[in-house]
């Protein structure tokens, strides 16, 4: 155990002397993950200001000011009155608003009259959500004014007398729409963006270690250094324990350190603490696994550079470390659980939005865990065969 | 002769390497496909929906969502499983059909339709205003039918078939949509998306971590030997620069043909993408010289490089629009030479521009080449005078 512990020392000596180690294991995720999570603050909370032309002054575009006002728009729109169309069209080219509404002349008279205008949403090509929203809330306006004079309309087609018409439609001023909708919370926190590439970012660079581990073992027997090491009298697994306690070492001190970063400097949400940390131990022996299995399916340092170049970036795009997995078709979502970095996602993604424990983790634990013994059992199978022949 | 020499003994070395043909051809073919097949819609809400029994009714309204451009609709079996998914960020908003809303459609009374999501989120609550207006689009016509089988009689169903025909013909205060302006600052969805983008990423990704070659190069002391030869320094620089120059041609031509053959992306105007191309070759061929000339180690080089290159990446455009950024990230994001690349693909991809749209962008470009390739020319020089 103790030739163990020194091989461990000594090779996480020599990877921290290079520098590029901590870029890798600290710096690179720490940097990424920050400018990932400034870059979707924006898209995350969607915001935008809306011009309002009021021509009319007639009290249907008084109440139309009142639905923008409410309480659950209020975080979306911000209202600005513009004087004419023609500012509205170039406030928008301008971007000075996301979109804007103009109420036209008359608006109010007509509707009374029963020749209804229309109104109309000025959208920019750049902003098409807040083009999509204003005329989203516009026809929910508009649609009462048009129920109850279709259901006149409707009422004297299925029947009524004409003689009727009047008494109708002063009825039908009286209803209100008779489907709608009321909301109901998720249960659950929103996901955060940075919530997502925080683990996201430190998941892949911990990838890396696969590459660096497989690599520093060919340079090692380049070098005749393992043969050196067996000279003395230390057992072969010792040798590999060695290896692997290094790699778990850095692996876990890099990860929690990301985490406690990301979280203090940027809010990110890794969940319960115990969780988190299970999570990420899984994910290590994981990592460690699939540095031997390079290690035993490569014979030359070369191969494992490019099978361990393969396997990481392989990983990294099917697991759903650079993209945001949730927006991606099911399909993908599913390969992803192909993937130990990907159950490793879900999981911190599961912990950040339901909560909860070590219970909202079990299976991607377990997921994890059955792919590190395959990997696992594959190079042993390997090694064994390897020192046989 | 002789920088064709140079050029020709580096690029046999890089076919050799199959490691490093996997990051110049298959990892950006695999990142475009799967980046195209992700990036759909920067304006389309996911909407699920969860039918606890609403019959015909319930039917017609998904029918309705599912109109909806704005809308993409899945379903799903349990409020729970479609919280979960909501949750974790796969749908913007979820709708509810709850149990005999038919019946209650037919017997007259009102019905509420269930809309999960977090109020706080204002995405989540932009979706669900849009779901909103598609249920009320609907209860239109429900209250016509509702009200005709009241007052004039006959069947729910046929007064609402009735009204349908009607609503076409009557009319009615409509919301009417003018654009502001025709052209996009952002790329289209999609392939058309991820292929420009994605050029500009790794081009010049592959050639910081291929810079790795020239630090081998040192290491080992083969430029002290071709000079021991009757070369000239400047042939050598040449002949290294004419290297890169091609590896990112030949990438960037690679993905043009696989973005054009296979995803159908139409590249713009011929002459002005070629300049472009040619540009940000140039871009990546200083920019990997420089870093053969910086990096100590290759392993610093095949380590550090793609990280720069995506940071780079990151705040120049490629892996979002810089529209959808603040100011401030979007200037900042323009002190990196892919922000004027991937606007300069926009004005040719988006808005139909020609050379003399994107002269300005091409200018920039030149000049960031320009200053990468004398730098890495000074030092390699440094290097080669020993």
């Amino acid at each position: 155990m103790r030739a163990a512990l020194v091989i461990a020392g000594k090779d996480l000596r020599q990877r921290l002397r290079d520098r590029s180690a901590i870029v890798i294991g600290l710096v690179a995720p720490i940097a990424i993950a920050a400018l990932m999570s400034l870059a979707f603050r924006g898209a995350e909370t969607f915001h935008y200001t809306l011009g309002v032309v009021d021509d009319d002054h007639g009290p249907l575009a008084t109440a139309l000011g009142g639905v923008l006002h409410e309480p659950g728009l209020r975080q979306v729109v911000t209202t600005q009155s513009l004087p004419s169309a023609a500012a509205a069209r170039t406030a928008v080219r301008d971007k000075t608003v996301g979109a804007a509404l103009v109420v036209p002349t008359g608006f109010s008279a007509a509707a009374a009259a029963g020749h209804p205008a229309a109104l109309t949403v000025v959208t920019g090509a750049d902003n098409a959500t807040a083009g999509s929203v204003t005329a989203s809330i516009a026809s929910s306006f508009v649609a009462q004014l048009n129920a109850d004079r279709l259901s006149v309309a409707t009422a004297l087609a299925a029947g009524a007398p004409g003689s009727e018409a009047a008494r109708l439609q002063s009825l039908a001023t009286t209803l209100r729409l008779p489907l709608t909708t009321v909301d109901r919370s998720v249960g659950a926190t929103p996901l955060k963006a940075v919530s997502y590439y925080s683990p996201g970012m430190a998941i892949f660079f911990l990838l890396f270690m696969i590459s660096f581990t497989s690599r520093s073992y060919f340079v090692d027997r380049s070098q005749g250094m393992i043969e050196r090491i067996r000279a003395a009298p230390v057992r072969p697994h010792e040798i590999v324990l060695g290896k692997a306690l290094s790699v778990f070492a850095y692996g876990i001190v890099s990860l929690g350190i990301i985490a406690l970063v990301t979280t203090a400097a940027f809010g990110a949400d890794w969940g319960d603490p115990l969780a988190a940390g299970a999570l990420c131990v899984a994910l290590v022996v994981a990592v460690v696994t699939l540095a031997t299995l390079v290690m035993a399916v490569a014979r030359t340092q070369r191969q494992a550079e490019g099978i361990s170049a393969v396997l990481v970036f392989g990983l990294a795009l099917l697991g759903g470390n650079f993209v945001f997995l949730s927006a991606a078709p099911p399909i993908m979502r599913n390969l992803a659980l192909g993937t130990p970095n990907g159950w490793a996602l879900r999981g911190f993604t599961d912990l950040a939005t339901l909560g909860g424990g070590l219970r909202t983790v079990a299976v991607p634990i377990a997921a994890i865990l059955s792919f590190s013994a395959v990997a696992g059992g594959l190079s042993a199978l390997l090694a064994t065969k390897a020192v046989r022949s | 002769m002789t920088v064709l020499a140079i050029a020709r003994a580096s690029l046999t070395r890089l076919v050799r390497d199959r490691t490093a043909l996997f990051f110049l051809v298959v990892l950006p073919v695999l990142v475009i496909v799967l980046v195209g097949a992700t990036v759909r819609g920067f304006s389309t809400w996911k909407v699920g929906v969860v039918d606890e029994g609403a019959g015909a009714a319930g039917q017609r309204l998904v029918a309705a969502l599912d109109r909806s451009p704005d809308l993409a609709v899945d379903h799903y079996p349990t409020v729970r499983a479609m919280s979960t998914a909501i949750a974790r960020g796969e749908l913007n908003t979820g709708v509810v059909l709850p149990a005999r809303m038919d019946e209650a459609e037919r017997g007259g009374s009102r019905t509420s339709v269930g809309l999960v999501f977090e109020q706080a989120n204002s995405s989540m609550q932009a979706a669900a205003t849009a779901v909103a207006a598609v249920v009320r689009a609907e209860g239109v016509r429900v209250q016509a039918a509702q009200f005709a089988t009241a007052q004039a009689g006959g069947t729910f169903a046929t007064n609402l078939s009735q009204a349908a025909r009607l609503e076409g013909r009557l009319p009615r205060a409509q919301v009417r949509t003018v654009a502001a302006q025709a052209s996009s600052s952002i790329l289209p969805e999609g392939f058309s998306y991820a292929a420009p983008t994605e050029l500009v990423l790794f081009v010049f990704l592959s050639a910081v971590a291929g810079g790795a070659a020239t630090v081998e190069t040192r290491r080992l002391g083969i430029y002290e030997r071709i000079v021991a030869a009757p070369v000239r320094p400047r042939d050598v620089i040449a002949g290294e620069t004419l290297n890169y120059l091609v590896i990112a041609l030949g990438q960037s031509l690679l993905i043009v043909a696989v973005g054009a053959l296979a995803f159908g992306v139409s590249w713009g105007d011929p002459i002005a993408a070629a300049l472009l191309l040619v540009c940000w070759s140039l871009v990546g061929a200083g920019a990997g010289m420089l870093a053969g000339t910086l990096f100590k180690t290759p392993e610093q080089a095949s380590g550090i490089g793609p990280v720069v290159g995506i940071t780079l990446g990151m705040l120049g455009g490629c892996m979002w629009p810089l529209a959808m950024v603040s100011p401030v990230m979007r200037q900042v994001g323009h002190a990196t030479p892919q922000a004027w690349a991937v606007d300069a693909w926009t004005a040719l991809l988006a808005r139909g521009g020609t050379l003399a749209t994107v002269l300005p962008d091409l200018a920039v470009l030149a000049g960031f080449a320009a200053v990468f390739l004398l730098l890495a020319t000074h030092r390699l020089r440094h290097v080669l005078a020993g």
